[in-house]
């Protein structure tokens, strides 16, 4: 009797049952999000997945593989719940892969978008967040793409395979970005995007039926961030001098002119960048080592690579173009910029607490005066299969 | 699942007050003097049947006395009942000093009955037991003793392949249903004089031989008085199978996990006897059980000694995985893709989503749907005519996989989920804990639809609690994991290489020490 009562009353547990059960075909898959900012309030563009014409197993009805909710509000969050009025599934957003931010909204400020973000459960922290150079984040969203086929996974891998091959571009994740956001004396930078080509064609399916895509997008430059709002860009070049300085490069490619004529291509790997803070005479001062070792991918001129000066000389001259390339980055922030998106002071604060205590105040200010120390070590380790050029006279 | 627990209590009928006593009159149990009143005594007592032979003969110096001679037909062998017996008595045995010779009986034991097994015989109990075992009972006119003669003869299944137990290298042996055979074929295996034997008989009707094997002085003595008082408590008419034995003497009646072994194999029955353990062999099965058993003796499969360590390891964890697979798959599946989207890949998610398209029920319900008709499909193929079963299996095969989904009634995903499940689920070593896999396979199922992999933990902690909670005629049913034991773990997960096996399993054996190997130094090698 009392077993029995025990037994009835677990049971009845499961009569609450299910309560915040979803199945997978009630949900929409939304796996990009786009905020622009329209006359004041926000639009929010929802990328979905179809997964019947993702993985077809009844065929493909020649849909187009995702589709784009929008809707407005005068929040983020409001303009997120509009969708709903929209979409006939509740939206799903733990796999949220993108976060595209217009460049409108970008200068009028992100907090709302990150403090909504940092807010919602359902999300991870592991999407990238990208801006929408000269662009709206409608409209990249607007893309087909090739290879894979849901846009947003394309963007994502996109921008993982760049940023691990290139120095150019910056994956910055929805963690890293708070990170650096909420560390004393360092600002945000993202990295921007933009569509090449012909916008229209871009968001039919024409446009991944031919075999070079009228329309595609490009990761390209690096925002940089005062504040929660974008105050410019960072070129091609000092996007590289960015990410060495962060110490974010894994693989690089970098060219030189050899000591006679013509160019040589290094390809650089294991980056080691460390930063270290002095503080002479009340200034502060920042030392950056960078230490690189590197392969010799590409010679087109005619050196003796046999022979241990020439490679000496060439980690000489490479040393010297990243010296050149991290000086000039430096330099660019400070002028044009003002805005320490490199954590100098963040380093100072970590090293100097009790000067940073002091310098905190007019840091936007001091950071323009920062003297920077800039020490290169290179190393080339190969020379790839050959050793030494090809001739241009072979038969010499 | 404490609430299954049942602290063996086993139904007691009360042999005094059952109305189905056995119509014989306790007062006449002794045998009359006079043959004939013996003979129709007989007969009256078991309503003529036609398949009892009585045979009245005269012996002895022209034929003075006379005998009958009773025996069950087809039980029986004649043929050495006319050579051994009737022949010696009829034509060899013409002495005159045999008339009223008062040590009548026991000169005929003596010089006329050329057989081996006889017993005296003096009471109608004893009569018809022997006679309907199929012995022959002989009865002299004068007398109220006669004799039991071992006649037993009768056409049965030889020794065969294992069927539920099959081996790849090992012994082929298995069990028939003669109770003095699967004796023999142990005693054949294990020939020490201290496996000793006791044997009774179970059932008032069928009057079930059976038989306890162990190894004095390694088995616990605990133990075996447990099962004997277990045994001794049996009331009941029949005993068809060692299953029926199982249930009385079982610990826990209501959980899902069997707490007594099962075998056909001689030489897992010889294992488990140098083990320490005990054998309850019975008449008229092939599955001779084994106490006590624990958790993992399930997953010891006979192969895994006669296979070389590593493969037998690597088989012994693979069993162990299956085993989880079969309890946990199908309810982990529907947790993850009702409750916890987020752990799953994107990519595999936007698949799973495009199978789900379309699908019109729950997860849950698609599982049991899934799993139901899996059943019933195995049910099906184990009772059904073996002519119809390839029909069967296309039948099932197509509804099952391809017709099903292509309806859009299920997803490919969950017919996957399923079939790993069913052949995981055939992996065990043990028939018996596969079984009890399926049946927790579907509460599991409940709980992951209801609460989530919350529900998959609650369901796990609680079978934990359970299986810590048995026991098996005293024994922890987790031993060696439930009390920890470390020499025991050379044995569990993985099976060491059997010299490193030095003691036998703790709590079940008296004698702990199975061999004192030391390890040959290169003095011993002799170089």
């Amino acid at each position: 009797m009392y077993k029995c009562l025990v037994v009835l009353l677990l049971l009845s547990l499961s009569l609450t049952g299910c309560w915040d059960k979803r199945e997978l075909n009630e949900l929409a898959i939304s796996m990009a999000l786009g905020i622009d900012k329209v006359d004041d309030e926000y639009l929010a563009s929802v990328q979905v997945v179809l997964p019947g014409e993702v993985s077809p197993i009844k065929g493909s009805t020649g849909r187009s593989p995702v589709t784009l909710f929008q809707a407005k509000g005068k929040t983020i969050n409001e303009a997120i719940r509009n969708v709903s009025n929209i979409s006939p599934r509740n939206l799903y957003s733990g796999h949220l892969q993108m976060v595209i931010i217009g460049e409108e909204m970008a200068k009028d400020g992100i907090s709302s978008l990150l403090d909504y973000l940092s807010r919602y459960w359902e999300v991870r922290y592991d999407f990238y967040l990208a801006i929408a150079k000269d662009s709206k984040a409608e409209k990249i969203l607007n893309i087909q793409t090739t290879l894979e086929n849901i846009p947003a996974i394309n963007i994502f891998h996109m921008l993982k395979t760049s940023a691990k091959n290139f120095a150019d571009t910056s994956a910055i994740s929805f963690g890293r970005l708070l990170t650096d956001l909420e560390r004393e004396g360092m600002e945000g930078a993202l990295t921007g995007i933009k569509i090449k080509g012909d916008e229209k064609t871009g968001s039919s399916k024409q446009n991944v039926e031919s075999i070079l895509p009228s329309a595609f997008l490009k990761f390209d430059e690096i925002a940089v961030f005062k504040g929660d709002k974008l105050v410019g860009w960072l070129p091609s070049e000092e996007s590289k001098g960015y990410n060495t300085i962060t110490n974010h490069v894994k693989n690089t490619l970098g060219t030189i002119s050899c000591p006679g004529e013509g160019k040589l291509s290094i390809h650089a790997k294991h980056f080691k960048t460390k930063l270290k803070s002095k503080i002479i005479n009340g200034k502060p001062e920042i030392d950056i080592n960078v230490k690189v070792e590197g392969n010799i991918s590409d010679v087109e001129c005619q050196i003796d690579l046999n022979k241990e000066e020439t490679l000496n000389k060439l980690n000489k001259l490479y040393e010297e173009e990243i010296k050149k390339n991290i000086n000039q980055t430096v330099k660019f922030v400070q002028e044009e910029y003002g805005s320490d998106i490199f954590g100098f002071g963040a380093k100072i604060y970590q090293k100097h607490p009790k000067e940073w205590e002091k310098l905190k105040s007019n840091w936007d200010e001091e950071f323009k005066d920062v003297q920077v120390n800039i020490n290169v070590k290179v190393e080339i380790r190969h020379t790839g299969s050959i050793i030494n050029p090809i001739q241009k006279n072979l038969k010499d | 699942m404490g609430f299954f627990k049942n602290k063996n209590k086993i139904i007691i009928n009360s042999s005094t007050s059952s109305t189905d006593q056995i119509q014989e009159s306790k007062d006449k149990n002794e045998l009359a003097t006079n043959l004939k009143e013996n003979l129709k005594y007989i007969k009256d007592t078991l309503g003529e049947s036609t398949d009892i032979i009585f045979r009245e003969l005269k012996f002895g110096p022209g034929g003075a006395m006379s005998a009958g001679i009773i025996y069950t037909d087809g039980l029986s062998d004649t043929s050495s009942l006319q050579n051994f017996i009737m022949e010696t008595l009829m034509l060899d045995f013409k002495n005159n000093e045999l008339e009223n010779n008062p040590n009548l009986m026991n000169h005929l034991k003596d010089f006329a009955m050329t057989v081996v097994e006889i017993k005296d015989l003096t009471s109608y109990d004893d009569l018809f037991t022997a006679l309907l075992s199929g012995d022959v009972i002989f009865l002299v006119d004068g007398y109220t003793t006669g004799f039991i003669i071992g006649n037993r003869h009768w056409i049965e299944r030889g020794v065969t392949e294992p069927v539920a137990q099959s081996v790849v290298r090992g012994p082929r042996e298995a069990f028939v249903e003669n109770l003095r055979v699967n004796t023999a074929l142990i005693r054949r295996i294990i020939k020490d004089q201290n496996l000793w034997m006791e044997s009774s008989e179970v059932g008032r009707r069928s009057k079930t031989s059976i038989a306890i094997m162990y190894i004095k002085g390694v088995a616990e003595d605990k133990i075996l008085d447990e099962l004997r008082l277990r045994l001794s408590r049996i009331d009941i008419d029949g005993i068809l199978e060692s299953a029926n034995i199982e249930e009385f003497i079982q610990d826990s009646q209501y959980s899902p996990f069997p707490t007594v072994y099962n075998t056909e194999r001689p030489d897992i029955v010889s294992a488990a006897l140098l083990e320490g353990r005990i054998a309850i062999i019975i008449d008229g099965t092939p599955f001779v059980l084994i106490i006590p058993a624990v958790f993992v003796h399930f997953f010891q499969a006979a192969e895994d000694y006669y296979q070389r360590a590593l493969m037998a390891s690597f088989v012994r964890v693979l069993r162990f995985v299956a085993f989880a697979i079969s309890i946990l798959a199908p309810s982990m599946y529907i947790a993850v893709i009702t409750f916890h989207h987020e752990i799953i890949p994107p990519d595999l998610l936007i698949s799973l989503a495009a199978q789900r398209e379309g699908v019109p029920f729950p997860a849950f319900v698609e599982a049991v749907i899934m799993e139901l008709t899996f059943e019933i499909l195995r049910e099906a193929g184990l009772r059904m005519p073996r002519v119809i079963g390839p029909a069967m299996s296309i039948v099932g095969a197509f509804v099952i996989g391809t017709a099903a989904v292509e309806a859009g009634i299920i997803s490919a995903a969950m017919v996957i989920v399923v079939s790993i499940t069913a052949i995981s689920s055939f992996v065990s070593a043990s028939y018996d804990i596969a079984i009890s896999g399926r049946i927790l396979r579907f509460l599991f199922m409940l709980l992951a639809a209801v609460f989530g992999l919350y529900g998959i933990i609650i369901a796990l902690i609680a079978l934990t609690l359970h299986l810590t909670s048995l026991k098996s005629f005293g024994v922890p049913y987790m031993t060696p994991l439930g009390p920890f034991s470390a020499p025991g773990q050379k044995d569990t997960f993985v099976r060491l290489p059997i010299w490193k096996l030095l003691l036998r399993p703790s709590l079940i054996s008296k004698n702990k020490t199975r061999q004192n190997y030391t390890k040959p130094t290169r003095e011993s090698r002799g170089k």
